[in-house]
């Protein structure tokens, strides 16, 4: 049965222009760095940007593959936890914004494999958005023919790219709860920006490793250096909040009243 | 209960904080039959339809369909059961074979089943059309397609004629009919609009403020319908005062947009007799009209909404 329930999750993704809207995004983020790069190593060129082209000097940002690869695990990291809590939001929020969510309920399907089937479909989508901004920010960085490039570097820059995006969709059972308890987009996309605020202050600390939302800044060094290996008690943490997500998740679909 | 039972409530409450939407509700419906579940808005139809679907659990009471009752976790019975709550929804990105295609992978049903079901609500025009394009009738076609698809044994249908214009109205209306007759589908259907539960329903329960008033089968509401002659006349006070006296002994006032009337009950072979004793007593005669109460009427008179027009005519006359 799950099968099934999981081609109709694939199936209702057809002719939809949000998996477009996603993967445009996030494909921003490569050309924004790309752009930076430029601005960096052309600085005649880029006094002619003005404004922007004071900015990128004062970052201290260099032209290179190491700098390249920092800023794009940022983004996976960072740009990442917010667009997955939407592509999640979505998947989930859209049957009460559709008001199909009463159309699954009364099925001979457990309601937990709507759940489960929604959480693959988040995470293929999620896999192929990472995969495509890695690829693109390669090719975008060797154009730009960057110096410092070695494959031990682009090895360990993947690694942690897909870490932080591993680590990422370990949180987004929680945005999911928060889409069925709220019947909406809404409550999730508040609940991330606020999660993702709690990380940022949380990464400033010496708990930043233990609270589920600072642990990607901390891991890419978003405010300080980068915390380099996580220990084992991090992994922990995900994985205790990843399964709370779930039951949740599925609780409030089995037992909640749903009053569409 | 007994075996022919398919659907069955006991006592069936729904509490949201102050507001009782559901009371005590007792139902069976039977198999092969198509209840009527009338009510105003508000009156706890939906409410009732969600929890005979598990959509929302009973703050007390129980529900079985099927033998089976429903609670968290209840799948198998589903399998059977088919539905329509509310408003008609699919999903707008997805066209109507699709959106079917959807309910057939989840329900189980044979591979040609949704060729079939597009066919039997006459949809084939609109089959590769996006559910977000039909217009709202042809969406709660689309609605009823999904709910019939897999051939469930009973069917439970929120206002199913909402959005269909006439011709519509009546396609359903046979199909649920066949549907009852030719392969005993039970058909549970809620609605508002009493011509459509009058024309279809088998029985008729009529829930008001979330209670069950009446249930009738077809045979006791002809039975019950009251036979009255409709009486206009210029004085409708001595018009009372003479049939009184002429031995008509139920008589009512009621006031419609043309002014009060005068209504004489359990007379609607005297009618004759009436024009007699109104005339000769130099009254001016307007309409005389026999007059069988319909569901409607009867509805009203049992919701109490009439009682205020009622009393309010009996105080411009003087009271009856």
């Amino acid at each position: 049965m799950f099968g099934q329930v999981l081609i109709t999750e694939f199936a209702k993704l057809r002719r939809c222009k949000v998996t477009w809207a996603t993967l445009g995004g996030l494909s921003l983020g490569p050309l924004g760095i790309a752009l930076f790069m430029w601005i960096v190593r052309e600085p005649g060129r880029a006094a002619q940007l003005g404004l922007l082209g004071t900015k990128a000097s004062l970052s201290g940002i260099e032209a290179t593959w190491p700098s390249f690869v920092y800023m794009l695990t940022m983004i996976v990291g960072v740009g990442g936890m917010l667009l997955l809590a939407f592509v999640v939001a979505y998947v989930f929020g859209r049957e009460y914004a559709e008001s199909t969510a009463k159309n699954l309920l009364a099925l001979p399907v457990g309601r937990h494999w709507f759940v489960i089937a929604k959480l693959v479909v988040a995470a293929v989508w999620w896999l192929v958005l990472t995969a495509v901004i890695i690829a693109e920010s390669f090719a975008i960085g060797l154009a730009l023919n960057l110096p410092g490039f070695s494959a031990g570097l682009a090895v360990s820059a993947i690694e942690k790219a897909l870490l932080a995006a591993g680590i990422s969709y370990l949180l987004v059972p929680v945005i999911a709860w928060i889409t069925t308890l709220g019947r909406g987009y809404l409550p999730p996309l508040a609940f991330a920006i606020a999660s993702l605020a709690l990380g940022d202050v949380f990464s400033h600390t010496g708990w930043a490793v233990w609270v589920p939302w600072s642990i990607v800044p901390a891991l890419i060094g978003m405010v300080g250096k980068p915390v380099g290996t996580l220990p084992v008690g991090s992994y922990v943490v995900l994985a205790v909040t990843f399964a709370i997500g779930v039951a949740a998740t599925i609780a409030q679909l089995r037992l909640a009243d749903n009053t569409q | 209960m007994s075996a022919e039972t398919v659907i069955a409530t006991r006592s069936l409450t729904k509490r949201y904080s102050e507001v009782i939407a559901v009371n005590g509700l007792d139902l069976d419906v039977r198999r092969g039959e198509i209840y009527g579940f009338l009510g105003r808005n508000g009156a706890g139809k939906t409410t009732t339809i969600r929890m005979l679907l598990g959509l929302i659990r009973p703050t007390a009471g129980n529900v079985t369909v099927l033998g089976e009752r429903i609670e968290p976790g209840q799948t198998r019975v589903f399998g059977s059961v088919g539905y329509l709550v509310e408003s008609a929804t699919a999903y707008p990105n997805l066209t109507v074979r699709e959106n079917l295609e959807i309910q057939r992978r989840l329900t189980g049903a044979p591979a040609n089943a949704t060729a079939q079901s597009i066919e039997r609500l006459g949809l084939g025009e609109y089959a590769d059309r996006r559910a977000g394009r039909l217009s709202l009738g042809n969406k709660q076609r689309l609605s009823l397609a999904r709910a019939l698809l897999h051939a469930p044994k009973v069917l439970v249908l929120d206002e199913p004629a909402n959005a269909l214009d006439p011709a519509g109205i009546v396609e359903i209306r046979k199909l649920l009919r066949s549907l009852a007759d030719e392969s005993g589908v039970t058909v549970f259907m809620s609605s508002h609009i009493l011509a459509e539960v009058a024309h279809l329903a088998d029985r008729i329960g009529i829930v008001h403020e979330g209670r069950l008033l009446e249930e009738l089968d077809r045979d006791e509401l002809d039975a019950r319908a009251r036979a009255y002659v409709e009486v206009r006349v210029n004085d409708p006070n001595r018009a009372a005062v003479l049939l009184r006296d002429a031995g008509f002994t139920q008589i009512e006032y009621t006031a419609d947009g043309d002014g009060p009337t005068v209504h004489v009950l359990d007379a609607a072979d005297r009618t004759a007799e009436i024009a007699r004793v109104l005339v000769s007593a130099g009254l001016e005669l307007r309409a005389m009209t026999p007059t069988r109460e319909d569901l409607e009427s009867h509805f009203l008179r049992l919701t109490g909404e009439d009682v205020g027009d009622e009393r309010a005519a009996a105080d411009k006359t003087g009271g009856a």
